[in-house]
């Protein structure tokens, strides 16, 4: 409203008035964005340990290698969780990694046109289906079929092997695993998807111009190509695998003690503290799952530090390494 | 379709607007009718929505209540989040001093019931204390072992692997079920003990009465707990338990009622065990437990907590409860819940 009793001169200062303020203003705003991420991760990570400190001043590191959780006699340690979630995250992502680069390669490289958009569409529409609904299909569908099918068969034939000893369970180890592969695939399955899309056309049409058959094209650029990426994503999926509560709950059977075969009820960091957080008694049990939770974090924030580091090296590797072997090709 | 679900937000939001007069102006009228909020036990939950619309509509007083599981009321109680939490389980003595100045009053009387799902194995299996005890430690194994197959003489047992199921989240059920166990079994006691979590040896973990029920329905073999109201309404088949007079009575209202009848021992804070049942109890449920409110000793809403768990314990709050497969309050504990009331705000 002042703007047109305002002369042009004026105008000019005015703008270089907003121009002076607007530049600190932005910083000073995304700075503080940015530090709001830090101070909450740090608050989180404090809060948390605040929580623990009982636990962690009654148990102390032994805490990481007991195996035991026993709220009655409040005898507890985390190894049981800790195996659970890396066996299970393990297991997810051997069958997930292969899974998701076999179907990122179909719809990159195999797939005719006008499947692959709707195919792709529905792939990531697996991850979006709500984890307690997946928590009890594995309960009403997988879970039968893994005690009634899948282990028997696996005992049958493996049974010499501790992993697959035992008796077949609809609930344990290797149906949460199932559980987390069906979770991870689709994640994966995006990121190495675009990953594979960034290949450029030059390398391969290079490639089939020496005469390479599809395979030899797919193995010799593709995936030399994407290889940071596809550890990317797979770290990607194993946050989400071991971060997984809710389904794995559901149906991981909620036993706290190590068991070597698969078949068998067990749990994970994650599901142990869903699972029992919620008016856990005794002066030691919320402090125990804190610590728990401690740890959970402490798995997490490695995870993604290694896998930082993987693709930094990865991604420098590959500007080294692609040319020449593109030029071999 | 669009414009059916407008006319039901619409009516819905009226309800809600003359639903807030009406709290609003019993607000400045009496504290005695003024909102409260609690929350907790899911067992009671269903007696709970009955109470609060009957409530309203006598006093004009809003409740509200969250079902989020007995440990999550002692929590809330505890941090004093709500006016008043409801739990399953009494409070431990380092949950009691952790709360500070809360009293506990016995307020609904319900079961914790196993049920089984065996191919081929008769209807209302019999078992006892003992056997319980033994297929949760890991000691029964199978359905044909002479434990259980002494106590049904002449039935036909299939030799399934018995896999037990058990709540792996906190939960009343636990307490009441291992409670049990302990009482009848030494080795129990000793071995797992009791509380709302506990570490099973052997078994299959299952979170909340939906989890226990569909892991029994989906694995032959299997036994479980739940409670009495879910496992009736859900038509679960339910082994009949032997009680210490040596009958097997069936899971319900009555079994329930006549334990209660049976116990006039009622512990330090109003806490009250019905699993060492005396052999005169011809027809008591041995599995029965109480449900209790859990109340700051000083609040605000004094007045109203104590007119609202009057109103729970007395005839009229109590007579909703059969329907909904609870059991009225024998008169020693209404007598005990009645002093326990005075106590709060004074």
């Amino acid at each position: 409203m002042e703007a047109g009793a305002l002369s042009n001169p004026v105008l000019r200062a005015r703008r270089n008035l907003t121009d002076r303020i607007g530049d600190p203003l932005l910083r000073g705003l995304s700075g503080l964005a940015a530090a709001l991420a830090v101070v909450v991760l740090v608050a989180i990570a404090y809060e948390v340990a605040h929580l623990a400190w009982p636990a962690i001043s009654k148990f102390g590191l032994g805490f990481i290698t007991t195996n035991d959780w026993n709220p009655v006699t409040e005898r507890f340690g985390a190894a049981p969780f800790i195996y659970g979630t890396v066996i299970t995250s393990t297991i997810a992502l051997l069958f997930a990694a292969p899974l998701s680069i076999a179907i990122s390669i179909y719809l990159t490289e195999l797939a005719p046109a006008r499947l692959r958009r709707p195919v792709a569409t529905l792939v990531d529409m697996l991850a979006a289906i709500p984890s307690v609904i997946l928590g009890l299909w594995g309960i009403l569908v997988l879970g039968p079929f893994m005690h009634d099918t899948i282990e028997p068969a696996l005992k049958s034939a493996f049974g010499f092997l501790p992993i697959f000893s035992g008796d077949p369970s609809a609930f344990g180890y290797l149906t949460a695993a199932l559980i987390l592969t069906i979770m991870t695939t689709p994640i994966i399955t995006s990121v190495t998807r675009e990953v594979f899309e960034t290949v450029p056309g030059d390398l391969k049409e290079a490639s089939y111009a020496l005469g390479a058959t599809r395979w030899e094209m797919v193995r010799q650029v593709v995936l030399p190509y994407s290889r940071a990426g596809i550890v990317g994503a797979v770290i990607l999926g194993l946050g989400r695998a071991i971060g997984e509560a809710i389904a794995v709950a559901q149906v991981i059977g909620g036993a706290s003690v190590i068991h070597a075969s698969l078949f068998h009820t067990g749990s994970t960091m994650a599901a142990q503290i869903a699972a029992q957080f919620q008016g856990a008694p005794g002066a030691l049990g919320k402090p125990s799952l804190a610590y728990l939770g401690l740890i959970l974090l402490a798995f997490a924030l490695i995870v993604n530090v290694v896998a930082r580091l993987i693709v930094q090296r990865g991604a420098l590797k590959d500007v080294d390494v692609t040319p020449t072997e593109a030029e071999a090709l | 379709m669009t414009k059916r679900l407008l006319s039901v937000g619409t009516a819905l939001a009226l309800t809600i607007s003359v639903a807030a007069c009406g709290s609003s102006s019993s607000d400045s009228s009496s504290s005695a009718n003024s909102p409260l909020v609690g929350a907790g036990s899911t067992l009671v939950a269903p007696l709970m929505s009955k109470w609060q619309s009957d409530y309203a509509s006598k006093t004009e007083a809003t409740v509200t209540y969250g079902a989020i599981g007995s440990g999550g009321g002692i929590d809330q109680i505890t941090s004093r989040t709500v006016d008043f939490g409801a739990s399953d389980a009494p409070l431990t003595e380092d949950q009691f001093s952790e709360a500070e100045g809360v009293e506990q009053i016995p307020w609904a009387l319900s079961g914790t019931v196993p049920a089984y799902n065996v191919k081929g194995a008769p209807e209302n299996l019999k078992l006892n204390g003992e056997v319980l005890a033994g297929i949760y430690l890991g000691k029964i194994t199978q359905w044909d072992d002479p434990a259980i197959a002494k106590l049904n003489p002449g039935a036909q047992l299939p030799s399934t692997k018995i896999t037990p199921v058990y709540r792996s989240d906190g939960s009343g059920d636990t307490y009441a079920f291992t409670n049990y166990l302990s009482t009848v079994s030494p080795e129990f006691k000793s071995t797992v003990g009791t509380s709302t979590q506990v570490k099973f040896p052997t078994g299959v973990g299952a979170e909340k009465n939906d989890g226990v029920a569909a892991a029994i329905g989906q694995t032959d073999g299997s036994i479980g707990y739940v409670g009495l109201a879910y496992a009736l309404s859900n038509e679960l088949s339910m082994p009949l338990i032997e009680n210490s007079a040596g009958n097997f009575p069936e899971p319900g209202v009555e079994s329930v009622e006549a334990a209660a009848d049976a116990v006039s021992k009622i512990g330090p804070n109003n806490e009250i065990s019905l699993a060492d049942l005396p052999s005169t109890a011809k027809d008591a449920y041995p599995i029965s437990t109480y449900t209790y409110v859990i109340v700051p000793l000083e609040s605000e809403k004094a007045d109203a907590l104590k007119k609202f768990i009057s109103y729970a314990i007395s005839p009229a709050g109590q007579s909703y409860g059969p329907d909904l497969d609870f059991a009225p309050l024998p008169k020693q504990v209404v007598a005990a819940g009645k002093k326990a009331i005075a106590k709060i705000g004074s």
